[in-house]
């Protein structure tokens, strides 16, 4: 070959090159969500800890169900701690997947190659964190089941799927991005995990605290200060007590604040700066009192949203009455009985904000001694002050859990003005119940979904190693 | 600088200019300036901790300078995402997802560097074909032997036809076979496909064999560049040393001080019947890579019938290398 053709050919080269660097046709963010999503669920982690998922919801429903069965939880309170559970859970498998996201990539040295693609930094970090979240749709598929079951067809199920799918995805995408958020800054996976985990576990403390620590004032700001705390107890209070948004919505301030702060940082400030390392960026070491500062704000704004309004006290006692609808009944443990009461205030004042509060008592002198919160999620309803002459109605449901001969009955207390006053409370007729035991093998019907979602999900994976087998096998991989 | 200065040659794809970098006020990078040509193999060379991998990194913007400059095909280091798309990389500890195929990966790295999925699938069919494996093309990554996964990571180097490749350790755990069958690689991919080559390799054979021109690297700073042949020149021992029986060491010195561009001969090595014969080459500048003077040194042994038990040739980049970071030390 002559200089002339040598120096042809070079530029032939040269002018291919230039032609191929532009025009990208898919855009970096769904090339790598489209391979993450592939390693995740072929030949990752994701199947595996679905499986591992689906079968600690089909144990924890069988037990939800047993509970039910012998009328110790209501469906109200097996939907919520199913809910709670999932999300608990997928929380954890998200912040697995988001912590090995990069500081993994880092240890198996396959973390270079990505950065050393024109791919934008941030659209890289964009691609895997879609595919990390692609767990948790699945697991909550999973879960829809297992609650539409142990609801027994209770009107709060939608509203409990609902708010369950809302709360779920809010705290996956935070919790995944800030494993992810550790994992940019992590040097080393263990590093990554343990950190994750340390903040996870302490975000789920306030639920070791003693009865009282949580109830208490300090409790309520503890929960409203805690993501994963007042996430779960908006959920409780939706699903058991029949709170409204409006009601509870303080304590979701958290979990959003905690979501946009981590967004804020995953895509705008750790992203573009992602590099081969890790360590965190010099920028937030320099800026270490200004990101404090930031927290204690967002800390105030979360308490200062949990403030509620003051209530204008009437400071009265009027006289009472409380009606129950049902005066006995007959029923077997695991079935749940509804019934209403009515408070009226046939004085001609208003009457002061009014507690209604549920007693059982077992009329058998070597029965056992009942405690309604085992029967009930709910034993007390508050109501705002009644006007003159104006009533309210509450809904009770109760699951009795014993066999036996019971008597219920309700009382409404007027609230004190003070600490040194009193009130005088006014107790409804008696509602008696004859309770017979019944216990089932198949509780609520839930032992076919609860073996039956692992199975195919086995087969599921037998399936796709299959396919993928095949597919290497006659070189279309 | 401007950035037309780069564009001034137009072979030139790489050109340094003083680029410094410290970790924590200890400075791993003092200056480091050199080019690099289209079609040449330009060698990395430095003892451990001289500043390579760091070089390495800045000119492949996985890390930034303090300060300096370079350019990759005309394009400042103040656009590192379009070097990215200039510059093909096999880092040292090139790790690969084990689950994948080959074309697979090679597929997914095409699709990021601008290709359509068909686009990217062919093209990297034709590199698994170019490093010779396009017989293992739909087999895992994770079966792979340390020589094909070398051989692949050239590939992924090569999936954006690069203007300049950099290979860090490209030969490092290669059975003898396997380091020869990628260094042809190398330089075919130097020579066909036109693209200035970085290679750093702690084997000084291997860059002396292939490399066109060298970098040598001492705290942070170069010591020696140049072509492979200017920086061997240099060397002050351009040796031989021949082992004879004993008895025929003083015949054989007298023999060799008889030619013209003998310097010095020496019996005092430490070892009994090893000559030290060291050559005067600025006398008649014959390159010591094409090695003449050596075969005339031999012949001249043979003629006057003295028994040559063994020889070793020194003054090489070997050599070279050991007296310049060894004064460097000094």
């Amino acid at each position: 070959m002559n200089d002339k053709a040598i120096h042809s050919n070079e530029n032939q080269i040269v002018g291919n090159r230039q032609g191929k660097s532009s025009n990208r046709k898919l855009p970096a963010w769904k090339i790598v969500f489209k391979r993450e999503l592939t390693e995740l669920w072929i030949w990752g982690k994701g199947i595996y800890l679905m499986l591992f998922y689906s079968i600690f919801l089909g144990v924890s429903s069988f037990v939800f169900a047993s509970n039910n069965e012998l009328s110790l939880m209501p469906p109200r309170e097996m939907m919520y701690l199913t809910l709670s559970n999932a999300i608990t859970v997928s929380l954890f498998i998200a912040l697995i997947i988001g912590a090995d996201s990069f500081s993994g990539e880092r240890e198996r040295s396959t973390l270079e190659a990505l950065l050393l693609t024109p791919a934008n930094r941030r659209q890289i970090v964009l691609g895997k964190f879609l595919a990390s979240i692609s767990l948790w749709p699945l697991a909550y598929l999973i879960t829809i089941p297992f609650v539409v079951l142990l609801s027994q067809g209770n009107n709060i199920l939608v509203t409990a799927l609902l708010t369950g799918a809302f709360l779920g995805t809010l705290l996956s995408l935070a919790f995944t991005g800030f494993g992810m958020l550790v994992s940019i800054w992590s040097n080393s996976n263990r590093t990554s995990l343990f950190v994750s985990l340390t903040v996870y576990l302490l975000f789920l403390l306030p639920v070791q605290f003693p009865g009282g620590a949580q109830t208490g004032t300090m409790g309520r700001l503890l929960k409203q200060l805690d993501p994963l705390e007042g996430a779960d107890h908006f959920l409780e209070k939706i699903i058991v007590n029949n709170r409204t948004v409006g009601e509870v919505l303080p304590f979701l301030w958290a979990s959003v604040i905690f979501a946009v702060l981590i967004f804020v940082l995953l895509f705008l400030f750790a992203a573009p700066r992602l590099n081969l390392d890790g360590g965190i960026p010099v920028k937030i070491r320099k800026n270490k009192s200004r990101l404090i500062v930031t927290t204690l704000l967002a800390i105030g704004l979360i308490v200062s949203m949990g403030i509620s309004p003051a209530q204008a006290l009437q400071d009265s006692q009027a006289p009472l009455q409380i009606t129950v609808d049902i005066q006995s009944k007959a029923i077997n443990t695991g079935e749940k009985l509804d019934f209403n009461t009515t408070v009226i205030n046939s004085d001609t004042t208003a009457s002061a904000p009014l507690i209604v509060a549920m007693n059982i008592i077992n009329l058998d002198a070597n029965g056992d001694v009942v405690d309604p919160e085992d029967w009930s999620p709910q034993r007390t309803q508050y109501i705002v002050p009644l006007d003159a002459g104006q009533s309210a109605s509450q809904t009770w449901t109760i699951n009795p859990i014993l066999g036996g001969n019971y008597m219920m009955y309700m009382v409404v207390i007027p609230e004190p003005s003070d600490q040194g006053s009193t009130s005088q409370p006014v107790a409804s007729s008696g509602i008696h119940l004859t309770v017979q035991a019944v216990t089932r093998l198949n509780p609520g019907g839930v032992l076919p979904l609860a073996i039956g979602i692992p199975i195919l999900l086995m087969l599921g994976l037998v399936l796709l190693l299959w396919f993928r087998r095949r597919g290497i096998d006659s070189g279309n991989s | 600088m401007s950035q037309s200065k780069a564009l001034n040659s137009p072979s030139q794809v790489l050109l340094a200019e003083d680029l410094r970098k410290s970790y924590r006020r200890r400075p791993a990078l003092r200056g480091l300036s050199f080019s690099l040509q289209a079609g040449r193999i330009l060698g990395f060379l430095g003892p451990n901790g001289a500043g390579k991998t760091t070089a390495i990194r800045i000119l492949t913007t996985i890390l930034e300078s303090d300060s300096g400059i370079f350019f990759v095909d005309g394009i400042s280091s103040e656009y590192p995402q379009r070097i990215r798309g200039k510059i093909g990389v096999l880092p040292e500890s090139l790790g690969f997802p084990k689950q994948i195929t080959g074309i697979e990966l090679l597929t997914y790295f095409g699709q990021l560097y601008g290709r359509t999925e068909n686009e990217a699938r062919t093209h990297s069919a034709e590199l698994l074909e170019e490093v010779g494996l396009q017989e293992r093309a739909n087999s895992l990554v994770g079966t792979y032997s340390r020589g094909m996964r070398q051989r692949l990571g050239i590939a992924r180097a090569l999936i954006n036809d690069p203007t300049v490749v950099f290979l860090d350790e490209p030969t490092l755990g290669l059975d003898p076979r396997g380091q020869q069958e990628l260094l042809l690689l190398v330089q075919k991919i130097a020579r066909e496909r036109y693209a200035g080559v970085i290679l750093c390799s702690h084997l000084l054979s291997e860059i002396e064999d292939i490399c066109d021109d060298v970098v040598i690297l001492m705290s942070g700073q170069i010591i020696a560049s140049g072509s492979v042949t200017e920086v061997v020149q240099h060397s002050k021992q351009n040796m031989l040393r021949v082992h004879i029986p004993g008895s025929f060491v003083l015949d054989a010195q007298r023999t060799l001080e008889a030619l013209s561009h003998i310097k010095r001969v020496s019996s005092g090595t430490g070892t009994a019947g090893w000559l030290a014969v060291e050559q005067d080459h600025s006398t008649d500048g014959a390159s010591p890579k094409e090695q003449p003077d050596n075969n005339r040194i031999l012949e001249a042994l043979i003629r006057a019938g003295i028994p040559i038990l063994s020889y070793e040739s020194e003054g090489g980049l070997k050599d070279v290398f050991l007296q310049l970071t060894d004064e460097v030390i000094k």
